[in-house]
């Protein structure tokens, strides 16, 4: 039991370390360093989800943390990097906002989350930390689609926010029956694919990832 | 009994399946099936009226949902109605849907429109005169749109919006009952509601003089009838103005007077007021229409106003108990129900036949009919004689009787009674007037004279299905005429159920108001006139002695040849109408003339005028000019920016996180 509770701590430690990944994409300029805070992002999210595992010993957990690492450690982040190489120019993010002020607003969002739900263990015998982080991240990654202007920064965005959320379901149920978990990782992947796609088709239709053009589309 | 309902009931269904189905030659005789389906529903029609109310079927679903058909002699004098006109409308549509496109779709839109109508009148629930209601709505929509030009689709909006509109206010008052009854059967509620406090019942009541009004087309609520009923195929209008328009009746008189039963007195001299109005303005739009099918349709807001001033009498005197009196305005409210979707669809199917042989529905454009199309001229010219209240033809027996009920007025107790009711009878009086003079102007500018158009010129007689089906309208305008105490027989046990008193005439076929000792006797006029008829042919062959007839030809004014130029124009004929009545009309006209030696040799003079559509401009206008604005500021959220949709899902996010917690 003295074992189950350390191992708690360390499931707090790793997740914090999720939260930051996820604030640190406020300050980032560059495109390439965006994806290596998902990468980050995603390891810790898959050691976590393996650390319950071996506590557990449950396959399916096992099964979860491969998985996760295979598709949003390595597979996605990789051909996210390839589109950015496809782009060669314009590399940089341009936020609508100033860099303290969306770190400003993220810390808002933060302590929202944190004050409105209330303190205690959960189901799955985590703490409530971990729920608060979870809905804290995927925020946050809602904020960064708001914010940034182009379309490859919307798919990181909707990316973290994908994150969050399967940290939230993971803390509450330990993660959805395999079958799910498997679809939605799929879905995922062409998700990603078809946006990477379709950004580099606009690029090269229109010559420009910026989202604001496509207001003029409006009836 | 119930078996033959489901009889014409199963044989509506296979009349709207088959031609679906079937190919394309015979999908026309189709609607054979909706003929015996309308007879076999008019007997079970007939047979409500004479039995106490028959619980026909219930279908739980869930215990919220539950359909409920029941029928009791006022539904059975409804299904009467729709049934005589759905027969002779079923024979007329064989030959007038000859030449549409779609004909199949037509076919079964005609059946389900028909369907939905009885089931509005059989309705025991709220739940069942909802979705009956909605039904009959929504495929009375596709109808008024089916020939997919664009004026129909604006006409089928204007139509939409009114409808639901209405639709809104009933299902509000259906709300407002079942909330202080705990029912949704009608005959449950009908029991309960006498409990209920004063202020309920008068909002219950405005509601349904709203809603039901809508559908009825009163004056303020008629913009859709004008746009609808030309928009739609002729056989359509003849079934949307005869009888889908009366389910409104058939509404306010289930809400108005059954279920609620007698009210103060204000509530019948509202309806006095709106009856007063709408026929006056009605028939007084109804001039100014050069459009045939216009015409009728505003004709149709003045014959439901007559109706209202019927029931409108009726429920005054109930609420001064004078319930022998009432029954006998009752009486003449539900005859000229009849008579109207009789006379008025036979209207229709002729202004049907002409705009389908000569291919315009504009009046200025036909003329010489009566040559090229006698049948057709002759039921219209019985359908205007009627519409126009005169003797012995149905439209005069019902006018006299509600003349009859209005001057009953001076016999209620209270004042404000006294003096509207016989100035409701004046309006009646000279809407009586101007309708005269607005179907001598149809029937002179469009049948007589000589064809203003190569169309008019080209005028064939319509097929002999399409004939039929006027003649047997017209037949029927003669026999309700003449046989005035055999039909109020028919229709008593209704006029017995909504007013607990009974209109008992001679029975010598003598309409006798034992009340002011007066009678009517349509038979004995049309005796008399004949007999006078001939004894003048006679009295001019004896005494005038020989005489030789000359043929020459009409007097030109000198002008060699006389053109279809030269003719009295339906616009001319209406000037002196439009002149008197300025201040309704608002005419605004507009001359201009282009010359080509200024000021001594003129090209062309070009004159045109028009009236202003006051509810459109003053009322409608400035109410779609609001909602429009809201829109308008409603649209800056809808900015086409990605980021602020965005936006608003984290904003509702945080703000569920924030309250929620």
């Amino acid at each position: 039991m003295k074992n189950w509770i350390d191992l708690l701590y360390v499931i707090d430690f790793i997740s914090v370390g999720i939260l930051l990944s996820a604030v640190v994409l406020n300050t980032l300029k560059r495109l390439e360093s965006c994806i290596k805070a998902y990468i980050f992002n995603s390891w810790l999210l898959s050691i976590l989800v393996f650390f319950v595992a071996i506590k557990t010993g449950n396959l399916h957990l096992y099964i979860a943390a491969f998985l996760t690492l295979a598709t949003k450690g390595i597979l996605i982040p990789m051909f996210l990097s390839k589109i950015v190489r496809q782009m060669k120019v314009t590399r940089t993010v341009e936020p609508y906002l100033s860099n303290s002020l969306s770190l400003t607003i993220s810390g808002i969002l933060v302590t929202i989350v944190y004050t409105s739900l209330r303190e205690g263990i959960l189901v799955t015998g985590f703490s409530v930390h971990v729920l608060k982080i979870s809905i804290a991240v995927a925020l946050i990654g809602l904020f960064i689609m708001i914010t940034r202007r182009k379309a490859i920064t919307q798919v990181l965005g909707l990316l973290f926010m994908e994150n969050g959320l399967f940290l939230a379901g993971f803390s509450l149920t330990f993660g959805m029956p395999i079958i799910i978990e498997l679809g939605i990782l799929f879905d995922m992947l062409m998700g990603v694919i078809i946006l990477g796609v379709f950004i580099v088709q606009i690029r090269r239709n229109f010559s420009s990832v910026d989202l604001d053009s496509l207001t003029t589309l409006k009836g | 009994m119930t078996s033959i309902l489901y009889l014409g009931i199963m044989l509506f269904f296979v009349g709207a399946v088959i031609p679906l189905i079937s190919v394309r030659k015979t999908k026309n005789y189709a609607y054979i099936l909706p003929t015996t389906g309308a007879v076999t529903l008019a007997i079970f029609g007939a047979y409500l009226l004479f039995t106490p109310p028959v619980n026909i079927s219930s279908i739980s679903i869930t215990p919220v949902l539950e359909f409920v058909f029941r029928g009791d002699a006022i539904s059975g004098f409804f299904i009467f109605v729709i049934s005589i006109l759905t027969f002779s409308v079923s024979i007329y549509s064989i030959g007038y849907t000859k030449s549409l496109a779609n004909k199949g779709v037509m076919g079964f839109l005609f059946s389900i429109f028909i369907l939905s109508m009885y089931a509005v009148v059989l309705s025991g629930n709220i739940i069942t005169f909802l979705i009956s209601w909605e039904t009959m709505s929504v495929v009375s929509y596709f109808l008024v749109t089916f020939d997919r030009e664009e004026k129909s689709a604006r006409a089928g909006l204007i139509y939409a919006v009114m409808t639901h509109v209405g639709t809104a206010f009933i299902i509000a008052l259906f709300l407002i009952l079942y909330k202080y009854t705990g029912y949704t059967d009608f005959s449950d509620i009908k029991t309960a509601v006498k409990d209920l406090p004063d202020a309920i019942k008068t909002v219950v009541f405005v509601f349904a003089v709203i809603g039901f009004g809508t559908k009825a087309g009163i004056i303020p609520l008629h913009t859709w009838l004008p746009e609808a009923h030309p928009a739609a195929p002729s056989n359509i209008s003849a079934l949307m103005s005869g009888v889908m328009i009366k389910t409104g009746i058939y509404g306010i008189l289930r809400i108005a007077v059954d279920v609620l039963g007698i009210g103060p007195e204000w509530w019948g001299i509202a309806i006095l007021v709106i009856g007063a109005v709408s026929s006056v303005l009605g028939i007084l739009y109804a001039l100014m229409e050069h459009d045939i099918k216009r015409l009728l349709a505003y004709c149709s807001v003045e014959n439901i106003g007559i109706i209202l001033l019927g029931i409108g009498a009726s429920m005054v005197l109930a609420s001064n108990g004078l319930y022998k009196l009432s029954a006998i305005a009752m009486t003449a409210g539900l005859y000229h129900t009849l008579n109207h979707a009789i006379f008025k669809g036979l209207l229709f199917l002729g202004a049907g036949s002409v705009v389908h042989s000569t291919h315009t529905k504009n009046m200025e454009d036909m003329g010489g009919l009566i040559k090229l199309m006698p049948y057709t001229a002759i039921f219209f010219l019985i359908g205007s004689i009627s519409i126009c209240a005169l003797p012995f033809f149905n439209g005069f027996v019902s006018e006299w009787l509600t003349y009859q009920s209005l001057l009953f007025g001076f016999k209620s107790v209270s004042v404000t009674a006294k003096v509207v009711a016989p100035m409701g009878g004046a309006a009646l009086a000279f809407t009586g007037a101007l309708a005269i003079a607005c179907f001598v102007k149809v029937f002179g500018i469009s049948f007589l004279g000589m064809p203003r158009s190569d169309h008019a010129e080209s005028a064939k007689e319509s097929s002999p299905s399409m004939i039929a089906g006027m003649a047997i309208l017209a037949l029927l305008c003669l026999v309700f005429g003449i046989f005035p105490d055999s039909t109020i027989k028919l229709f008593s046990p209704a006029v017995l159920s909504l007013t607990g008193a009974e209109y008992m005439s001679s029975g010598k076929n003598i309409l006798y108001i034992s009340e002011i000792a007066s009678g009517l006797s349509p038979l004995a006029i049309l005796v008399a006139m004949l007999a006078i008829f001939f004894a003048a042919v006679v009295l001019i062959r004896v005494v005038g002695g020989k005489r030789k007839i000359t043929y020459g030809d009409s007097w030109d004014c000198g002008i060699p040849s006389l053109t279809p130029r030269m003719q009295y124009t339906a616009t001319a004929f209406t000037k002196p109408i439009r002149i008197i009545f300025k201040k309704i009309y608002r005419p605004r006209q507009d001359v201009k003339i282009s010359y080509t030696l200024k000021p001594l040799l003129v090209k062309s003079i070009k004159y045109s005028s028009e009236i202003t559509p006051f509810f459109d401009r003053y009322f409608y206008k400035p109410v779609a000019n609001f909602i429009h604005s809201i829109a308008g500021k409603v649209k800056y959220l809808q900015s086409g920016a990605l980021h602020l949709y965005l936006g608003y899902i984290l904003a509702t996010l945080i703000l569920l996180l924030v309250f929620m917690s």
